[in-house]
């Protein structure tokens, strides 16, 4: 499944938001969407699903015009887990986790067995599955974040679309969370505040500033203490880490001098 | 490997449930039978359903003089039996447009006349009672009555709420709705006061007031048929809709993602909801409390989840306001209470229980 968006902007209270932007996710890729807070990355995502509608440019989805397919086609296809925004009435966990299966579903069509199966198999990949029989509203922050991981999972999509999945969580389900994203081996594009994280899961990052992308290209290319600063206006240091090989980011404070 | 319902947890919740539901049909059965036997005046039981089962089937039990005719037939299958089953039908209305409506604006809140529908109702019906339509229209309008304004009314303010909500361009969200349910509401009261003010008949104004809290006196076969069959084509429709209003719960954005057109649901409930209850609202008057308090009553042991929550709270609005009108019939000799005083006196307690009792979160975070 690829994932396109040609020369979208969006205006919000009369302020240009998103800027022209065009990104692509193809097929298996991790995509990394960096930037400042309110640089446009989530209203740039919530065009792409299909919350907000852009004032112009398209969302193409497998080359098709998304705003021409049905809601529910959509959701067979591509899955989100966004910002984490409270809700009024409240349900188990479990059947938050089967909301998943609705846009497999016919209005009058029963749940399955099958069904049932995979609510388990995705709680089971979030390390959630003790919590079944829970109220999701008595959930930490970060056990919310990962149910609602859990329901996308078990919407059984090919594509994701991620708003800053690590925000509320402690470092092992950082971590965890990312493996479960990845190891899926479907397309992913994924808003993401932590550049490490980023140099580790990411095949691919879009920088975003100002609404516009200033960078885009291999992670390894593209996060260097130039752009950092520039982006961010933080100084840092990008090293090469001995034992991982790996790419990762030292950051300075004025603090510490 | 497939296995079977029985394996999971909601599986078996959804086998239990069943048999809640089939508990809640029983009951209401019998709440009508047994509600169609008590009133002002004594009938003994065996009289009662001898008249039911000769009107309904024409098996003649004992003796015939008084199965076709009579004050006792009068009683038990003119006014008695169509009372008890309007009750039933409004309360079944009246919930279902309470679940659905609190899921359609995601506010826990929300009850059926929140988009200003009782307000709009209250003005077209004080404008027919304290001036009359004949003293300001000629024709065809002059002759309509109490009933028609209220239609109107709730239709009125209803469309205005939806126009309000969707000015200033933008996704109509809930808290939209909800506001310009707030500013038509007092709008229409500012109006429906200043008639009651000037029109000052004490007589008049008691027609008003009975009529703002609802009764079941007026109730016959014919006036039951409209909102009998609204009822079930609504209840129909619903059950069909249980998917979609449970992703509802979950916030706008989600229900989205999950596949649902929001803002094309969103009107058609409303439509739907808001023609139910003007139904209701120019049948019976503005029986308040059951379409708020049902669906959590409901929540609070079966959960959110429209599949049960929907055909219970519908059972359980029926049998609530059929016991509600029993108590408004005979609690004070020789006169009725208005339903509406009953529903509200017996709900403001049953609202602060559940309050108290912590399991139960209203929708809000528990503590």
């Amino acid at each position: 499944m690829n994932l396109k968006t040609k020369e979208i902007e969006i205006v919000l209270s009369k302020k240009e938001i998103v800027k022209k932007v065009s990104i692509q996710v193809k097929e298996n890729e991790f995509v990394g969407l960096l930037g400042p807070n309110g640089s446009g990355k989530t209203t740039l995502l919530k065009s792409i699903y299909r919350v907000l509608k852009p004032q112009a440019g398209l969302v193409l989805l497998d080359g098709e015009d998304m705003s021409k397919m049905s809601y529910r086609d959509t959701a067979r296809r591509l899955g989100v887990v966004s910002q984490f925004t409270n809700m009024s009435f409240d349900f188990s966990v479990e059947e938050v986790v089967l909301m998943g299966r609705a846009p497999h579903k016919r209005a009058l069509s029963q749940d399955t067995a099958e069904d049932f199966r995979i609510v388990e198999d995705a709680l089971r990949t979030v390390d959630m599955l003790d919590f079944r029989n829970r109220s999701f509203q008595t959930l930490s922050g970060g056990e919310k974040q990962r149910i609602l991981l859990a329901r996308t999972l078990a919407q059984q999509v090919q594509l994701l679309v991620l708003d800053e999945p690590t925000n509320h969580l402690d470092i092992k389900y950082q971590i965890q969370i990312m493996d479960v994203v990845k190891s899926l081996g479907i397309g992913v594009l994924a808003a993401l505040h932590d550049l490490n994280l980023t140099l580790m899961y990411c095949t691919y990052v879009y920088v975003l500033k100002d609404g516009k992308i200033v960078a885009d290209g291999h992670p390894e290319d593209i996060i260097t203490s130039e752009l950092i600063k520039e982006v961010y206006e933080v100084d840092c240091e990008v090293v090469r880490h001995p034992a991982t090989g790996k790419l990762y980011v030292v950051y300075f404070s004025k603090a510490q001098g | 490997m497939r296995g079977t319902l029985m394996d999971n947890r909601l599986g078996r919740k959804h086998i239990l449930m069943h048999f809640v539901i089939l508990g809640f049909i029983g009951l209401l059965i019998l709440s009508i039978l047994l509600a169609v036997c008590i009133g002002s005046v004594k009938i003994p039981f065996y009289d009662v359903y001898r008249i039911v089962l000769y009107q309904v089937t024409h098996i003649e039990v004992g003796d015939p003089e008084i199965l076709g005719g009579g004050t006792l037939y009068e009683i038990v299958w003119n006014v008695r039996l169509p009372r008890v089953l309007m009750a039933a039908v409004i309360g079944i209305l009246l919930a279902v447009c309470g679940v659905v409506m609190q899921a359609t604006v995601q506010n826990p809140l929300a009850d059926p006349y929140i988009l200003g529908i009782s307000s709009g109702a209250s003005l077209g019906a004080t404008f027919s009672i304290m001036i009359g339509a004949s003293t300001v229209f000629t024709g065809v309008l002059a002759e309509t009555g109490t009933a028609f304004w209220a239609f109107l009314g709730s239709l009125g303010a209803t469309a205005l709420v939806m126009l309000l909500s969707t000015l200033g361009g933008g996704r109509v969200t809930s808290a939209k709705l909800v506001l310009a349910g707030s500013v038509i509401a007092s709008l229409c009261g500012a109006f429906t006061n200043m008639m009651v003010y000037i029109g000052n008949d004490a007589d008049n104004m008691k027609s008003v007031t009975y009529w703002l809290l609802g009764s079941m006196v007026s109730a016959r076969w014919n006036k039951l048929l409209l909102p009998g069959i609204c009822m079930i084509v609504g209840v129909v429709f619903f059950l069909t809709q249980m998917r979609t209003l449970n992703t509802l719960l979950l916030g706008e954005e989600a229900a989205i993602t999950l596949g649902v057109n929001l803002s094309l649901w969103r009107k058609v409930y409303m439509i739907f909801t808001s023609l139910l209850t003007a139904i209701a609202v120019c049948t019976c008057g503005i029986v308040g409390f059951v379409g708020l308090m049902v669906p959590h009553i409901v929540r609070g042991f079966a959960g959110s989840d429209h599949r049960y929550l929907l055909p219970l709270s519908a059972l359980f609005g029926g049998i609530f306001l059929i016991w509600a009108d029993v108590v408004a019939r005979v609690l004070l000799e020789n006169t009725e209470i208005p339903i509406g005083v009953i529903t509200s006196a017996v709900g403001a307690p049953i609202f602060v229980y559940m309050m108290v009792k912590k399991s139960y979160g209203f929708g809000g975070q528990n503590p």
